[in-house]
């Protein structure tokens, strides 16, 4: 019952939003949906755990290890900008973002728009991981694009629509391309199971006869599909929406879409990716993904180095880091799988902070820059600033941080696929990365106090910076045994059986 | 058997619609005016619409009228209906002005076409069915050429409104693609990307008509501040 519970509740909450009054009703909605989310999503990750995959209204809705691990970080990245949301729009009230606003109407309506469209789109996220059709699975990504248009246009400036208009129409594009990849899917399935009833879609299906499919016709298909929902991944070459509408968006927006979306969409070419590799063998997959993977690793390190602005080097990092997890993916193996689902989890946890803490300094200095920044936002923001530094130092993969073990997981896959010289090239990129992204965010916190204003504006920003930074930490040395199972469990689904 | 129940007179038809599904999306990249791009887009997924029920109809498929219906009323009557008042309301200027000019962007749509028969060929190899259930499959090249040169029609306009145009039909040609290969997608999914399709065509209505009040202007090609 936990399956439609976690459908039901984002919706029951955007309907009541639509609806309710004052502003903070809209805001103690919000908190208490994110809460019920979690804790729905915590149930159905424990339910997995203990009885393996449930099912819900004939196959329809089912979880798998791997879906109870993105509907857990979904809800947990919904969840953590649900408070800190509640603070970033108050403070856009005194910076008067939304312009004149006397009585307060301005920015009801403004937030109004956030709070019925951000339950939406975790709708959207949640219909994907646990959508057992492919087709749904399509729906519902093409879902949280729709979703977000909106989100991205929030403050109406010419450039966010710019950033929006690039999303919509990229998006659009790659996941048309997709929704090819899943006809031919159908008609490979078709052709082997008949395609009369709804269940030829369904992935539980499919798994188990995709060794029957015709091998032109998925090879062909999860081209399209990785191009297409690569592109709503954000994996080069098709990632150029991406710093644009994560530096226009909002910043508990940007965050979702940087944690959250992201390990929908590669949910998504993960679960194409099991059918490829049990009808065609795991090389050709394999290849593609490992191309992609390093390609958008690469395509980020110049992008980082001479980046103008903190929003677009979050977003370049972001691109990095889902070539990261696509690279897991692709060297296989036992190792690779697991690394990459660690990496997600990780990421999920790490990103979130780093677009807080970036908020709260665009927030206090009124713009995103790195180029006119005279430094020292480390007085102006006691707790903000040096979190900021951490966050970076983590999301760079320095040890002790919890990123690190991802990637040293994943470069322990790549030596032993016995590919050694790409192992070689990844550690480089990511030193390069972390060269920059560290120089660049130094910059900014460290050096002597400024003229910005002094003290954090607002305690609903403050407090979930400090526990995610808290959670961040906690990470790095201790996994519960729990999360760990069901993240092995997650990678013994996309492991290969030869 | 009167010679309309021959599903060899199926295949006709199906044949003859497509050709002219084919020559309606050439003529959009041709002509330059932007209300009959509209209308050809109409007239498009009326005809998509038509090659939908006539498959129905030999087949016996309810879920294909479904399709079939829900084509006709949003592709052929509601969309159009909508861009054409976006159109008129925001007094543009009627003319296209791709960034390719005319007659290049004819070959390049015969180039693309030719692709899509080859790519085309070794999917339509296996399909060689006979009688009414083999009916449509050679409408598949013409489906991926639909797809390719909505693609470049994307690339090659400046206008907004043309690049929704051409957003919308690509998707004509996969749901040629969905019925030409599989008899379309299940209900449920066909449901669902007509819902997607429609909620995408609004938002974005509304979005072009932002970009002309903020810009003053439909031309994408200034949409160009973002950058590194």
């Amino acid at each position: 019952m936990t399956i439609p519970l976690l459908l039901l509740i984002p919706l029951a909450a955007s309907g009541i939003t639509a609806l309710a009054r004052g502003r903070r009703a809209l805001e103690l909605i919000h908190i208490l949906s994110a809460l019920a989310g979690f804790t729905a999503s915590l149930l159905l990750a424990a339910g997995v755990l203990a009885n393996g995959q449930t099912s819900w209204g004939n196959g329809f809705l089912f979880a798998d290890h791997l879906s109870a691990l993105v509907v857990l970080l979904t809800a947990f990245v919904y969840l953590a900008c649900a408070p800190y949301a509640i603070g970033y729009f108050r403070t856009d009230r005194i910076n008067q973002a939304f312009g004149p606003d006397e009585d307060g109407s301005v920015q009801l309506a403004k937030i109004r728009k956030y709070y019925v469209l951000t339950p939406l789109f975790a709708f959207s996220m949640f219909l994907v991981a646990l959508s057992n059709n492919l087709g749904v699975m399509w729906v519902a990504l093409e879902g949280t694009t729709l979703t977000s248009i909106f989100l991205v246009t929030f403050y109406g400036r010419p450039t966010s629509l710019e950033a929006a208009w690039k999303y919509a129409m990229i998006g659009g594009a790659g996941l048309s391309m997709a929704l090819f990849g899943t006809i031919l899917t159908y008609y490979a399935a078709g052709q082997v199971l008949g395609t009369e009833s709804l269940s030829a879609l369904n992935w539980s299906v499919l798994a188990g006869s995709a060794s029957k499919f015709d091998h032109t016709v998925m090879r062909l298909a999860f081209i399209l599909i990785l191009l297409g929902y690569g592109t709503k991944a954000g994996l080069a070459p098709m990632h150029t929406w991406k710093p644009d509408a994560y530096s226009e968006a909002p910043a508990p927006v940007a965050a979702l879409m940087a944690a959250a979306v992201l390990n929908c969409a590669l949910y998504g070419v993960a679960r194409f990716y099991v059918l490829t590799v049990r009808c065609l063998g795991p090389s050709f997959a394999s290849q593609l993904l490992i191309l992609f993977g390093i390609l958008s690793i690469a395509i980020a390190v110049p992008f980082i180095l001479v980046q103008r602005s903190y929003r677009r080097l979050l977003a370049y990092s972001s691109i990095d880091h889902g070539g990261i997890m696509v690279l897991g993916l692709g060297f296989g193996g036992a190792l690779g799988p697991l690394g990459m689902l660690l990496h997600m989890t990780f990421h999920s946890v790490t990103k979130p902070l780093l677009f807080f803490c970036a908020g709260n300094a665009q927030q206090q200095t009124g713009n995103d820059s790195l180029r006119r920044t005279p430094g020292g936002l480390l007085h102006s923001l006691p707790v903000s600033g040096p979190v900021f530094l951490l966050a970076t130092l983590a999301v760079t993969g320095t040890p002790p941080f919890s990123l690190f073990q991802s990637e040293f997981t994943i470069l322990r896959a790549g030596i032993a696929a016995q590919h050694v010289g790409l192992s070689i090239l990844f550690v480089t990129l990511l030193v390069a990365i972390f060269a920059g992204f560290f120089y660049h965010i130094a910059q900014l916190v460290l050096g002597p106090p400024s003229d910005y204003p002094q003290g954090e504006t607002c305690r609903w920003k403050t407090y979930p910076v400090i526990g995610l930074c808290a959670l961040v930490l906690l990470l790095g040395f201790w996994l519960p045994a729990p999360l760990y199972s069901l993240i092995s469990g997650a990678a013994g689904v996309l492991a290969v059986h030869p | 058997m009167t010679f309309w129940q021959d599903p060899q007179f199926g295949a006709r038809m199906i044949t003859l619609m497509a050709a002219l599904v084919l020559v309606l999306q050439i003529t959009m990249v041709a002509q330059r005016w932007l209300v009959t791009n509209i209308r050809a887009f109409a007239i498009q997924s009326f005809l998509l619409a038509c090659i939908a029920s006539t498959i129905a109809y030999y087949n016996a498929a309810t879920h294909i009228y479904i399709a079939a219906t829900l084509t006709l009323l949003f592709k052929a009557v509601l969309l159009p209906v909508i861009l054409q008042r976006l159109v008129s309301r925001i007094e543009i200027r009627q003319e296209i002005e791709p960034f390719v000019n005319v007659p290049l962007s004819v070959i390049i749509s015969g180039l693309l076409t030719l692709l899509a028969y080859v790519v085309a060929e070794p999917l339509q190899a296996q399909t060689s069915l006979p009688g009414a259930a083999g009916l449509g499959r050679n409408t598949l090249p013409v489906a991926i050429a639909l797809f390719l040169i909505g693609f470049f029609m994307m690339i090659s306009r400046r206008k907004a409104v043309t690049q929704v145009l051409a957003l919308l039909s690509l998707e004509n040609g996969l749901f040629l693609a969905a019925i030409s290969l599989t008899y379309g997608m299940p209900l449920i999914v066909e449901l669902g990307i007509f819902f997607d399709v429609l909620v995408a065509v609004m938002i974005l209505a509304i979005l072009v008509y932002r970009i002309r009040e903020t810009f003053d202007s439909m031309d994408v090609s200034r949409l160009s501040r973002l950058k590194g």
